[in-house]
């Protein structure tokens, strides 16, 4: 097999991980955030409480220093009886360390740490140096920019603000091209007491995943374990 | 003379086919149907963790099948975050690309995918040949015009080997067999540095 053959398997390789982990970054970010909005019906959000959302958003961030939650997922496509099941946990230390864990029915974590990203895919462990990679260098900025609280940001993403059912819906929709083939939009779901209950993640086709949260912790102390490979 | 037997008798030995190779008989009178049942029922979700392993390099996903109708599934790999980076359909000998990331669209590695889960999935591929071993049976078969064999062991689909001559090229190997339901397959390319490993949810 030549050099040039070898580059196709290399490429998408990268890339599929990079999905992955833009995406889990994004629901991780909201996860991490806490608001508290008064929700009265299923409309649109008037522009006042869509500032104050942001703004509380922005302040729970510079409060946060850690988190600890669980998580379940479930894909949604069409063609199949069921959804696919997930499910793991999360931990976030301030400014930068995170590590998205899938404990059932695979064992499957994504950690930043020290400007590399490191997988562990059932005990095969593999790592990538962040600052070697232009699009990778783009992730880690927004994780800087998530954790300042600015991930409202009107240039990357179209936002709408949503009331339903005693909720606050908020929609993102990527502006980036390459983004938008994979996910067309994010649904952030957060309930009346502020934390962020779900998030939905479509893809253009309409089938979508689906990750709720639960046993949330905030400003608990986390060892280095919490963020071992 | 002698010159000319040890000759001939290398042409025979060369030319012989990857089941003479392997010690089968050719049993030509009795050709019965192959049928890989591990992707048969319609009213399943197949569902696997899968990692592949591509020039040194590995990345995970999650893959699901379902059988849609006869001779007709659809295949779709996601990553772990349940995005999609590739969605096919194959119907008779119809093979539609419903996504594909723009990175891996390549025609090469498109037709590589094709062939090895055309031979994953197909249910009833048409016999040409049948070889047997004791209570061993090699069964040929032409996917996409590429020679593929059928391994049973009394009556159980075990693997499926394509080749070239005698050459081995691509394995098909169904493991932790559970009645119609594989839960463990490795499909692992000889020339090329590519293993794709399945796990049951």
């Amino acid at each position: 097999m030549t050099k040039s053959k070898t580059s196709i398997f290399v490429i998408p390789a990268a890339c599929a991980e990079l999905v992955s982990v833009k995406a889990g970054i994004f629901i991780l970010l909201f996860g991490i955030f806490l608001s508290a909005t008064t929700i009265t019906a299923q409309t649109k959000m008037s522009t006042t409480d869509a500032d104050a959302l942001r703004k509380k958003v922005k302040i729970q961030a510079e409060k946060t220093q850690t988190v600890k939650s669980d998580f379940k997922q479930y894909k949604h496509l069409d063609f199949l009886s069921n959804d696919i099941e997930s499910k793991g946990k999360l931990a976030f230390k301030a400014p930068d360390m995170v590590k998205w864990e899938y404990t059932e029915p695979f064992a499957y974590a994504i950690l930043f740490k020290n400007q590399t990203l490191y997988i562990n895919d059932n005990g095969n462990k593999s790592n990538m140096d962040l600052g070697s990679n232009k699009i990778f260098k783009q992730l880690n900025e927004l994780i800087t920019s998530s954790i300042r609280g600015d991930m409202f940001d009107e240039e990357q993403f179209t936002i709408a603000y949503f009331n339903k059912d005693g909720d606050s819906v908020v929609h993102f929709l990527p502006k980036d091209e390459q983004f938008a083939e994979f996910i067309q939009a994010f649904h952030i779901t957060f309930n009346d007491t502020g934390e962020v209950d779900k998030v939905k993640m479509i893809e253009p086709s309409g089938d979508y995943t689906q990750i709720l949260f639960s046993n949330r912790s905030l400003n608990q102390t986390l060892s280095d374990a919490d963020f071992a490979q | 003379m002698r010159i000319l037997l040890s000759s001939l008798l290398f042409v025979v030995v060369g030319c012989a086919s990857y089941p003479v190779k392997n010690g089968y008989i050719l049993t030509n009178d009795r050709l019965p149907a192959i049928t890989n049942p591990y992707f048969s029922d319609c009213s399943i979700d197949y569902v696997y963790k899968a990692n592949i392993e591509a020039f040194d390099k590995n990345f995970g996903g999650i893959l699901a099948i379902k059988k849609l109708g006869e001779a007709h599934h659809r295949l779709v790999y996601t990553t772990e975050m349940g995005n999609t980076i590739f969605d096919f359909t194959f119907k008779e000998e119809a093979f539609k690309i419903n996504k594909i990331l723009k990175e891996l669209d390549r025609k090469i590695l498109v037709n590589i995918l094709r062939r090895d889960f055309s031979a994953l999935i197909l249910e009833n591929p048409e016999v040409e040949k049948t070889f047997e071993k004791e209570v061993k049976m090699l069964q040929n078969a032409s996917i996409l015009n590429k020679k593929h064999y059928y391994f049973t062991e009394n009556g159980q689909l075990l693997k499926i080997i394509r080749a070239k001559n005698t050459t081995e090229k691509v394995v098909v190997l169904f493991q932790q067999i559970n009645g119609n339901e594989a839960k463990d397959i490795l499909i692992e390319h000889k020339n090329i540095k590519l293993k794709i490993n399945l796990k049951a949810f």
